[in-house]
């Protein structure tokens, strides 16, 4: 009997089921350490790594790290987000604004992210600032597109609704343009969410001294695989913890409680 | 109340849902419509880096970037590291393809497949090709390989899982029609699965070489010492501001050639051609 996945009946032993490859990869890790005997640049063992990660974690520098990576990401997203929908808002209400906006969007979004970094260090220097640069520049342009995309889908007589029932153009933005962008804008913030820890990762190797991109570069000077693959468990474990916790239950308040999406696409 | 009743009449015959909203893509962003917000923005570049009186190792104006533009044609750098960035992107490409499809066809086949390894994949995404660049700076050094590494690592995720959700999105019933017929299990996967999930490849194959375009620049950037991510961020040594820019300007403006252009043809060709998009 084959049980629908997710459900509350479903057996555990299917909801265990993404652990598999995970466990794989961890055993075939562990046996090639074993197995091929690599030197501990190429390849650390598994619990080489394991002790590696205690030693972070107990001495508070993984926690500095952690924490420099996350303030500057949370930062950038909120602002990001921000000017995204605001100026999203903008340019899909106006159709003079849209079309001289788009085609620039386009282009900047086509370079959006590292290709800013030289620049970014110029101007900012090393550090937090061109960080976080890079990281609202990877956000703001797919926020942007998403939102003028989403504003673009809502059907205008549901504004025509609003306004012959006496409203203004304040209550057409709040109360019908934006929830009916909002599958869109929620979209764009997943993949957004996404794109920034990504981007935060790649700003921090190559323009950062402090947090998890900076550490693991600095590991690879000293040829420390074994922090390295610490840091990269700790940056994926994060990642993932940012879409599943953060984006799917943001998901499920608001586009499909407002039922906005029909159930059963994926997004 | 004659207002209810007109609104009743309308409902009536109520209009059918509006195929384009009236807020719809104005004429001036046809083929050459990018024309005038280029224009402005030129100005308006040049305004700022004049009124402002910016430094030209904080800004460069548009005359400056196009003068280093043409210097690093006329010097034959521009086209070098052109074709040594799009070589190294097109085999990355070629790569994450031939590894991305067959593993995204063979998870999007089995019951449990994606199951499985949605969350792997996620993770492994999370990781991101250029968080492995210090581990694999150790094992190649700084060479192409290391960058090639990273590019194949970044593209191949998008194409495994755009070509396994296609693959699940194919209605069984075609695959049981074919069985009916007699069909084994290759004429199945070539003649159902295979066209069904177009959408889906293209559009993994689109995501991979937007993801491993960056991974390229970033690589370049770190560990090369070719190519048009090596070229701005060699730049940066010297403040050369308008080399850096001239080659931001040419980074966007072949990935926008390459995506729209050649992925834009592929999916009019493939996917609209024959249907297969609902």
């Amino acid at each position: 009997m084959t049980a629908t996945p997710g459900t509350s009946r479903t057996p555990l032993r299917i909801r265990l089921l993404p652990l598999v490859p995970f466990a794989g990869l961890l055993l075939a890790w562990a046996l090639a350490g074993w197995l091929l005997r690599p030197s501990p640049a190429t390849l650390p063992q598994v619990s080489a790594v394991a002790e590696t990660l205690a030693e972070l974690a107990a001495s508070g520098e993984l926690w500095e790290h952690v924490a420099a990576s996350m303030g500057r990401w949370s930062l950038a997203i909120v602002a990001g987000v921000l000017t995204g929908v605001g100026l999203g808002l903008a340019a899909g209400l106006n159709r003079t604004v849209g079309a001289m906006v788009e085609p620039l969007a386009t282009f900047f979004t086509a370079i959006s992210g590292i290709v800013w970094l030289p620049l970014a260090i110029v101007w900012f220097g090393i550090g937090t600032e061109t960080v976080v640069f890079i990281i609202w520049n990877s956000v703001f342009f797919l926020v942007f597109a998403n939102t003028v995309l989403g504003v673009r889908s809502v059907p205008p007589v549901y504004d025509d609704a609003v306004r012959t029932l006496g409203g203004t153009q304040r209550h057409v933005v709040i109360q019908v343009v934006l929830p009916g962008a909002l599958p869109y804008i929620v979209s764009g913030l997943r993949s957004g969410f996404g794109f920034a820890w990504r981007a935060l990762i790649a700003a921090e190797i190559i323009g950062a001294t402090a947090g998890l991109g900076a550490m693991i570069y600095r590991a690879a000077e000293f040829l420390r695989s074994d922090v390295i693959v610490a840091g990269n468990i700790v940056i994926g474990l994060l990642g993932l913890a940012i879409d599943l916790l953060v984006l799917v239950p943001l998901e499920r308040r608001t586009v499909r409680r407002w039922g906005l999406v029909t159930e059963g696409g994926r997004a | 109340m004659p207002a209810a009743r007109k609104l009743e009449g309308r409902r009536a015959e109520s209009p059918p849902r509006p195929a384009v909203p009236r807020r719809r893509r104005p004429s001036l962003s046809g083929p050459y419509g990018f024309l005038v917000p280029l224009f402005l923005l030129l100005i308006g570049w040049a305004a700022v880096k004049g009124g402002f009186g910016l430094a030209d190792d904080v800004v460069a104006s548009p005359g400056q970037v196009a003068g280093a533009l043409w210097a690093l044609v006329e010097t034959g750098v521009l086209p070098a590291f052109v074709s040594v960035s799009m070589g190294r992107l097109v085999l990355g490409a070629l790569l994450a393809a031939a590894v991305g499809l067959p593993v995204g066809l063979l998870l999007g086949l089995t019951r449990y497949g994606a199951l499985m390894f949605e969350p792997f994949l996620r993770f492994l995404q999370a990781v991101s090709g250029i968080a492995w660049l210090p581990l694999a700076i150790i094992w190649f050094g700084f060479t192409d390989r290391t960058i090639l590494v990273v590019i194949v690592y970044t593209a191949a995720i998008p194409v495994i899982f755009n070509t396994m959700t296609g693959v699940r999105t194919v209605p069984p019933v075609y695959a049981q029609a074919v069985s009916t017929l007699g069909g084994g299990r290759l004429r199945t996967l070539w003649n159902v699965y295979l066209p069904g999930a177009l959408p889906g490849i293209v559009v993994g194959l689109r995501l991979g070489i937007g993801y491993g375009w960056r991974a390229l620049i970033a690589g370049e950037m770190l560990a090369g010492k070719s190519g048009l991510g090596f070229l701005i961020f060699d730049a940066r040594r010297f403040h050369v501001i308008d080399t850096i820019m001239a080659g931001m300007v040419v980074i966007g403006l072949l990935y926008l050639v390459v995506d729209r252009m050649i992925f834009g043809a592929l999916e009019r060709l493939t996917v609209r051609r024959w249907g297969v998009l609902r």
